[in-house]
């Protein structure tokens, strides 16, 4: 029997099975279409053979990274979430798919990435928390570039930076996106019946991470728990679906204490206070260098053993005879 | 401006009347490579609303609009520019297609029109630019008519590395026009016209036909996209009808073959 595909992931935390959006949308549709994979959650992008996460090597050593291509490829094998679909439900998902990477999308990466209070205090920090040294110190602010490139494309807008208009903009249309998913949800378990679709995996690898991350700025959090439907839909698929995942993990726990008491659960604490205290010390010895506090002089041998005569420091007449 | 702000001047501009001398300014006639089929879809809108608009051609349209986005509507002291904001501004005057809908078919409405902006805009967007040969011998002539060398072959090529980067962004870089999903949209529109286009005429039909009507007479290298839409009988006759109903003076036959 053939070996089974290998799907590299983020780690999930804040009770979720993966914090980025795109895995939530694997994992939940892999989960939904029975799909037979082996997970690998990991927190170094690098270690993916895509070099991006998620990342699926299939039998054949290919590899995909898009979640559409995924999920495409799922359904080659015969895994299909959508089996029991219309050809009119069929329209309708990839309508509301749509609507979502055009209209929540944005907002999600503004919440997470841009959104300077929430990048500081809870974005960069997760990933720089949890990826390995040194790359804790550059792929955040890498992959935070990549997200901006991503709004613009998305946008359309080459100069586009943060700001209350863009803010006001991507939030309102994030709202408008999430009440009309809950109008079309209404009372219903999923989208379409009593059985999960690829819709329903997209709707939540969007929703959860806005419900259950910590976010300081939390007014698409608020607009969400606003509707009870939704909430509902994303609780019951973590309960159905991803059990081991959906309770409090130790970060989220520590990410939820008051300012005061962050820097003594910090991971590698006695590590990074090392590294700390030798990168002062070299600041310190190069700047003593370069400003001549301290001075290194090459002393030749014979000069050594000859000591010059020094004159006493009392003794001016040479230069009292000139004047 | 405040969200104060914004709502006063929505109340202000909801209060006028639709004025006689409303104007729809687009890029040069015949040239669609620019604004694709969102202008003929304002067109179109406007027309099943009842409400009058001088459309005028002008080579610096995309230059003029404020947002730098094409068509924009020039009404009294207010420009809104693209489909969905005239939309919102035209339901604040009175003027509204969608009222007739359910919750749940307003929301099916308007996802379908992002699928259609997703999808079809995009796919009009891939063939125009990143089809070599449509792009050296249709867009990029087309695109940079209006101005002289060499401004216009930097403005052209500018345009299709933009289109191109786009392309990239979104995985469709590379790909031939049966992987982009064009073909699937179609299908999926098939599915959908008879359950929401029997009873009245909405903005996403407006939308639909600016971009199938665009596909069916543009002229272009490869009819690849023009013939699928052929292939759909429901697809051409609702071309049709649309055409008939809110652009034939009668006397001229369609213009879909």
């Amino acid at each position: 029997m053939a070996a089974p595909d290998e799907l590299f992931c983020w780690e999930g935390d804040w009770g979720l099975p993966s914090v980025s959006t795109d895995c939530l949308v694997v994992l939940a549709y892999a989960q939904f279409a029975g799909a037979p994979l082996k997970v690998r959650k990991i927190s170094n992008p690098w270690r993916s053979p895509s070099g991006s996460l998620p990342a699926l090597r299939t039998n054949q050593k290919d590899t995909l990274s898009r979640p559409s291509d995924i999920i495409i490829h799922l359904r080659k094998q015969k895994y299909n979430a959508d089996y029991d679909l219309s050809a009119k439900e069929g329209a309708d998902s990839l309508a509301f798919i749509s609507l979502m990477e055009e209209k929540l999308m944005p907002a999600l990466i503004y919440t997470f990435w841009i959104e300077p209070k929430n990048y500081v205090d809870v974005t960069r920090r997760w990933y720089a928390e949890h990826m390995p040294f040194p790359l804790n110190f550059f792929l955040p602010g890498r992959m935070q570039r990549r997200q901006l490139e991503k709004l613009r494309l998305l946008r359309g807008d080459e100069s586009l930076e943060a700001g209350e208009e863009l803010e006001k903009e991507l939030y309102r249309d994030a709202s408008e996106c999430m009440n009309l998913l809950s109008q079309r949800l209404g009372s219903h378990k999923f989208f379409f019946g009593d059985s999960p679709s690829s819709l329903d995996a997209y709707v939540f690898g969007h929703l959860a991470p806005i419900l259950k991350s910590k976010l300081p700025n939390g007014k698409l959090q608020q607009c969400l728990k606003s509707l009870d439907n939704l909430t509902n839909f994303c609780t019951n698929i973590l309960l159905l679906y991803f059990p081991r995942d959906n309770r409090e993990s130790p970060s989220q726990k520590t990410s939820s204490q008051p300012e005061g008491g962050d820097f003594d659960h910090v991971p590698n604490k006695r590590r990074k206070q090392i590294l700390s205290a030798l990168v002062a010390l070299g600041a310190m010895l190069s700047y003593a260098l370069l400003t001549g506090m301290v001075s290194i002089q090459h002393v030749q041998q014979e000069a050594l053993e000859e000591p010059p005569d020094l004159q006493p420091i009392g003794s001016h007449d040479d230069e009292e005879g000139d004047g | 401006m405040s969200l104060a702000a914004d709502a006063f001047v929505s109340q202000l501009a909801a209060a006028e009347p639709w004025p006689e001398n409303a104007t729809l300014y687009q890029p040069l006639k015949g040239e669609l490579v620019r604004s694709s089929g969102t202008g003929l879809s304002v067109v179109a809108y406007l027309r099943m609303c009842g409400l009058p608009v001088e459309v005028v051609y002008r080579a610096n349209a995309e230059y003029m609009s404020p947002s730098g986005k094409i068509p924009f509507i020039h009404v009294g002291n207010q420009v809104v520019s693209e489909l969905g904001p005239i939309v919102q501004f035209t339901k604040a005057k009175g003027h509204s297609l969608s009222d007739g809908l359910d919750d749940v078919q307003r929301a099916e409405m308007k996802a379908y029109m992002e699928l259609v902006n997703n999808m079809l805009l995009t796919a009009e967007l891939y063939i125009q630019w990143c089809d070599d040969a449509t792009a050296a011998e249709i867009s990029r002539p087309r695109y940079s008519s209006p101005y002289s060398w060499p401004l216009s072959n930097i403005l052209s090529y500018q345009k299709q590395w933009e289109v191109r980067r786009k392309m990239n962004a979104i995985g469709w870089g590379g790909k031939t026009l049966e992987q982009v999903g064009a073909a699937q949209t179609l299908f999926m529109l098939t599915q959908r016209l008879p359950v929401l286009m029997l009873l009245f005429t909405t903005e996403l039909d407006a939308l639909v036909f600016g971009h199938l009507f665009t596909i069916l007479t543009t002229r272009l290298t490869s009819a690849e996209l023009a013939e699928r839409i052929k292939s759909y009988s429901n697809l051409l006759s609702f071309c049709r009808r649309i055409e008939q109903t809110y652009f034939d003076d009668k006397k001229k036959k369609s213009r879909i073959s």
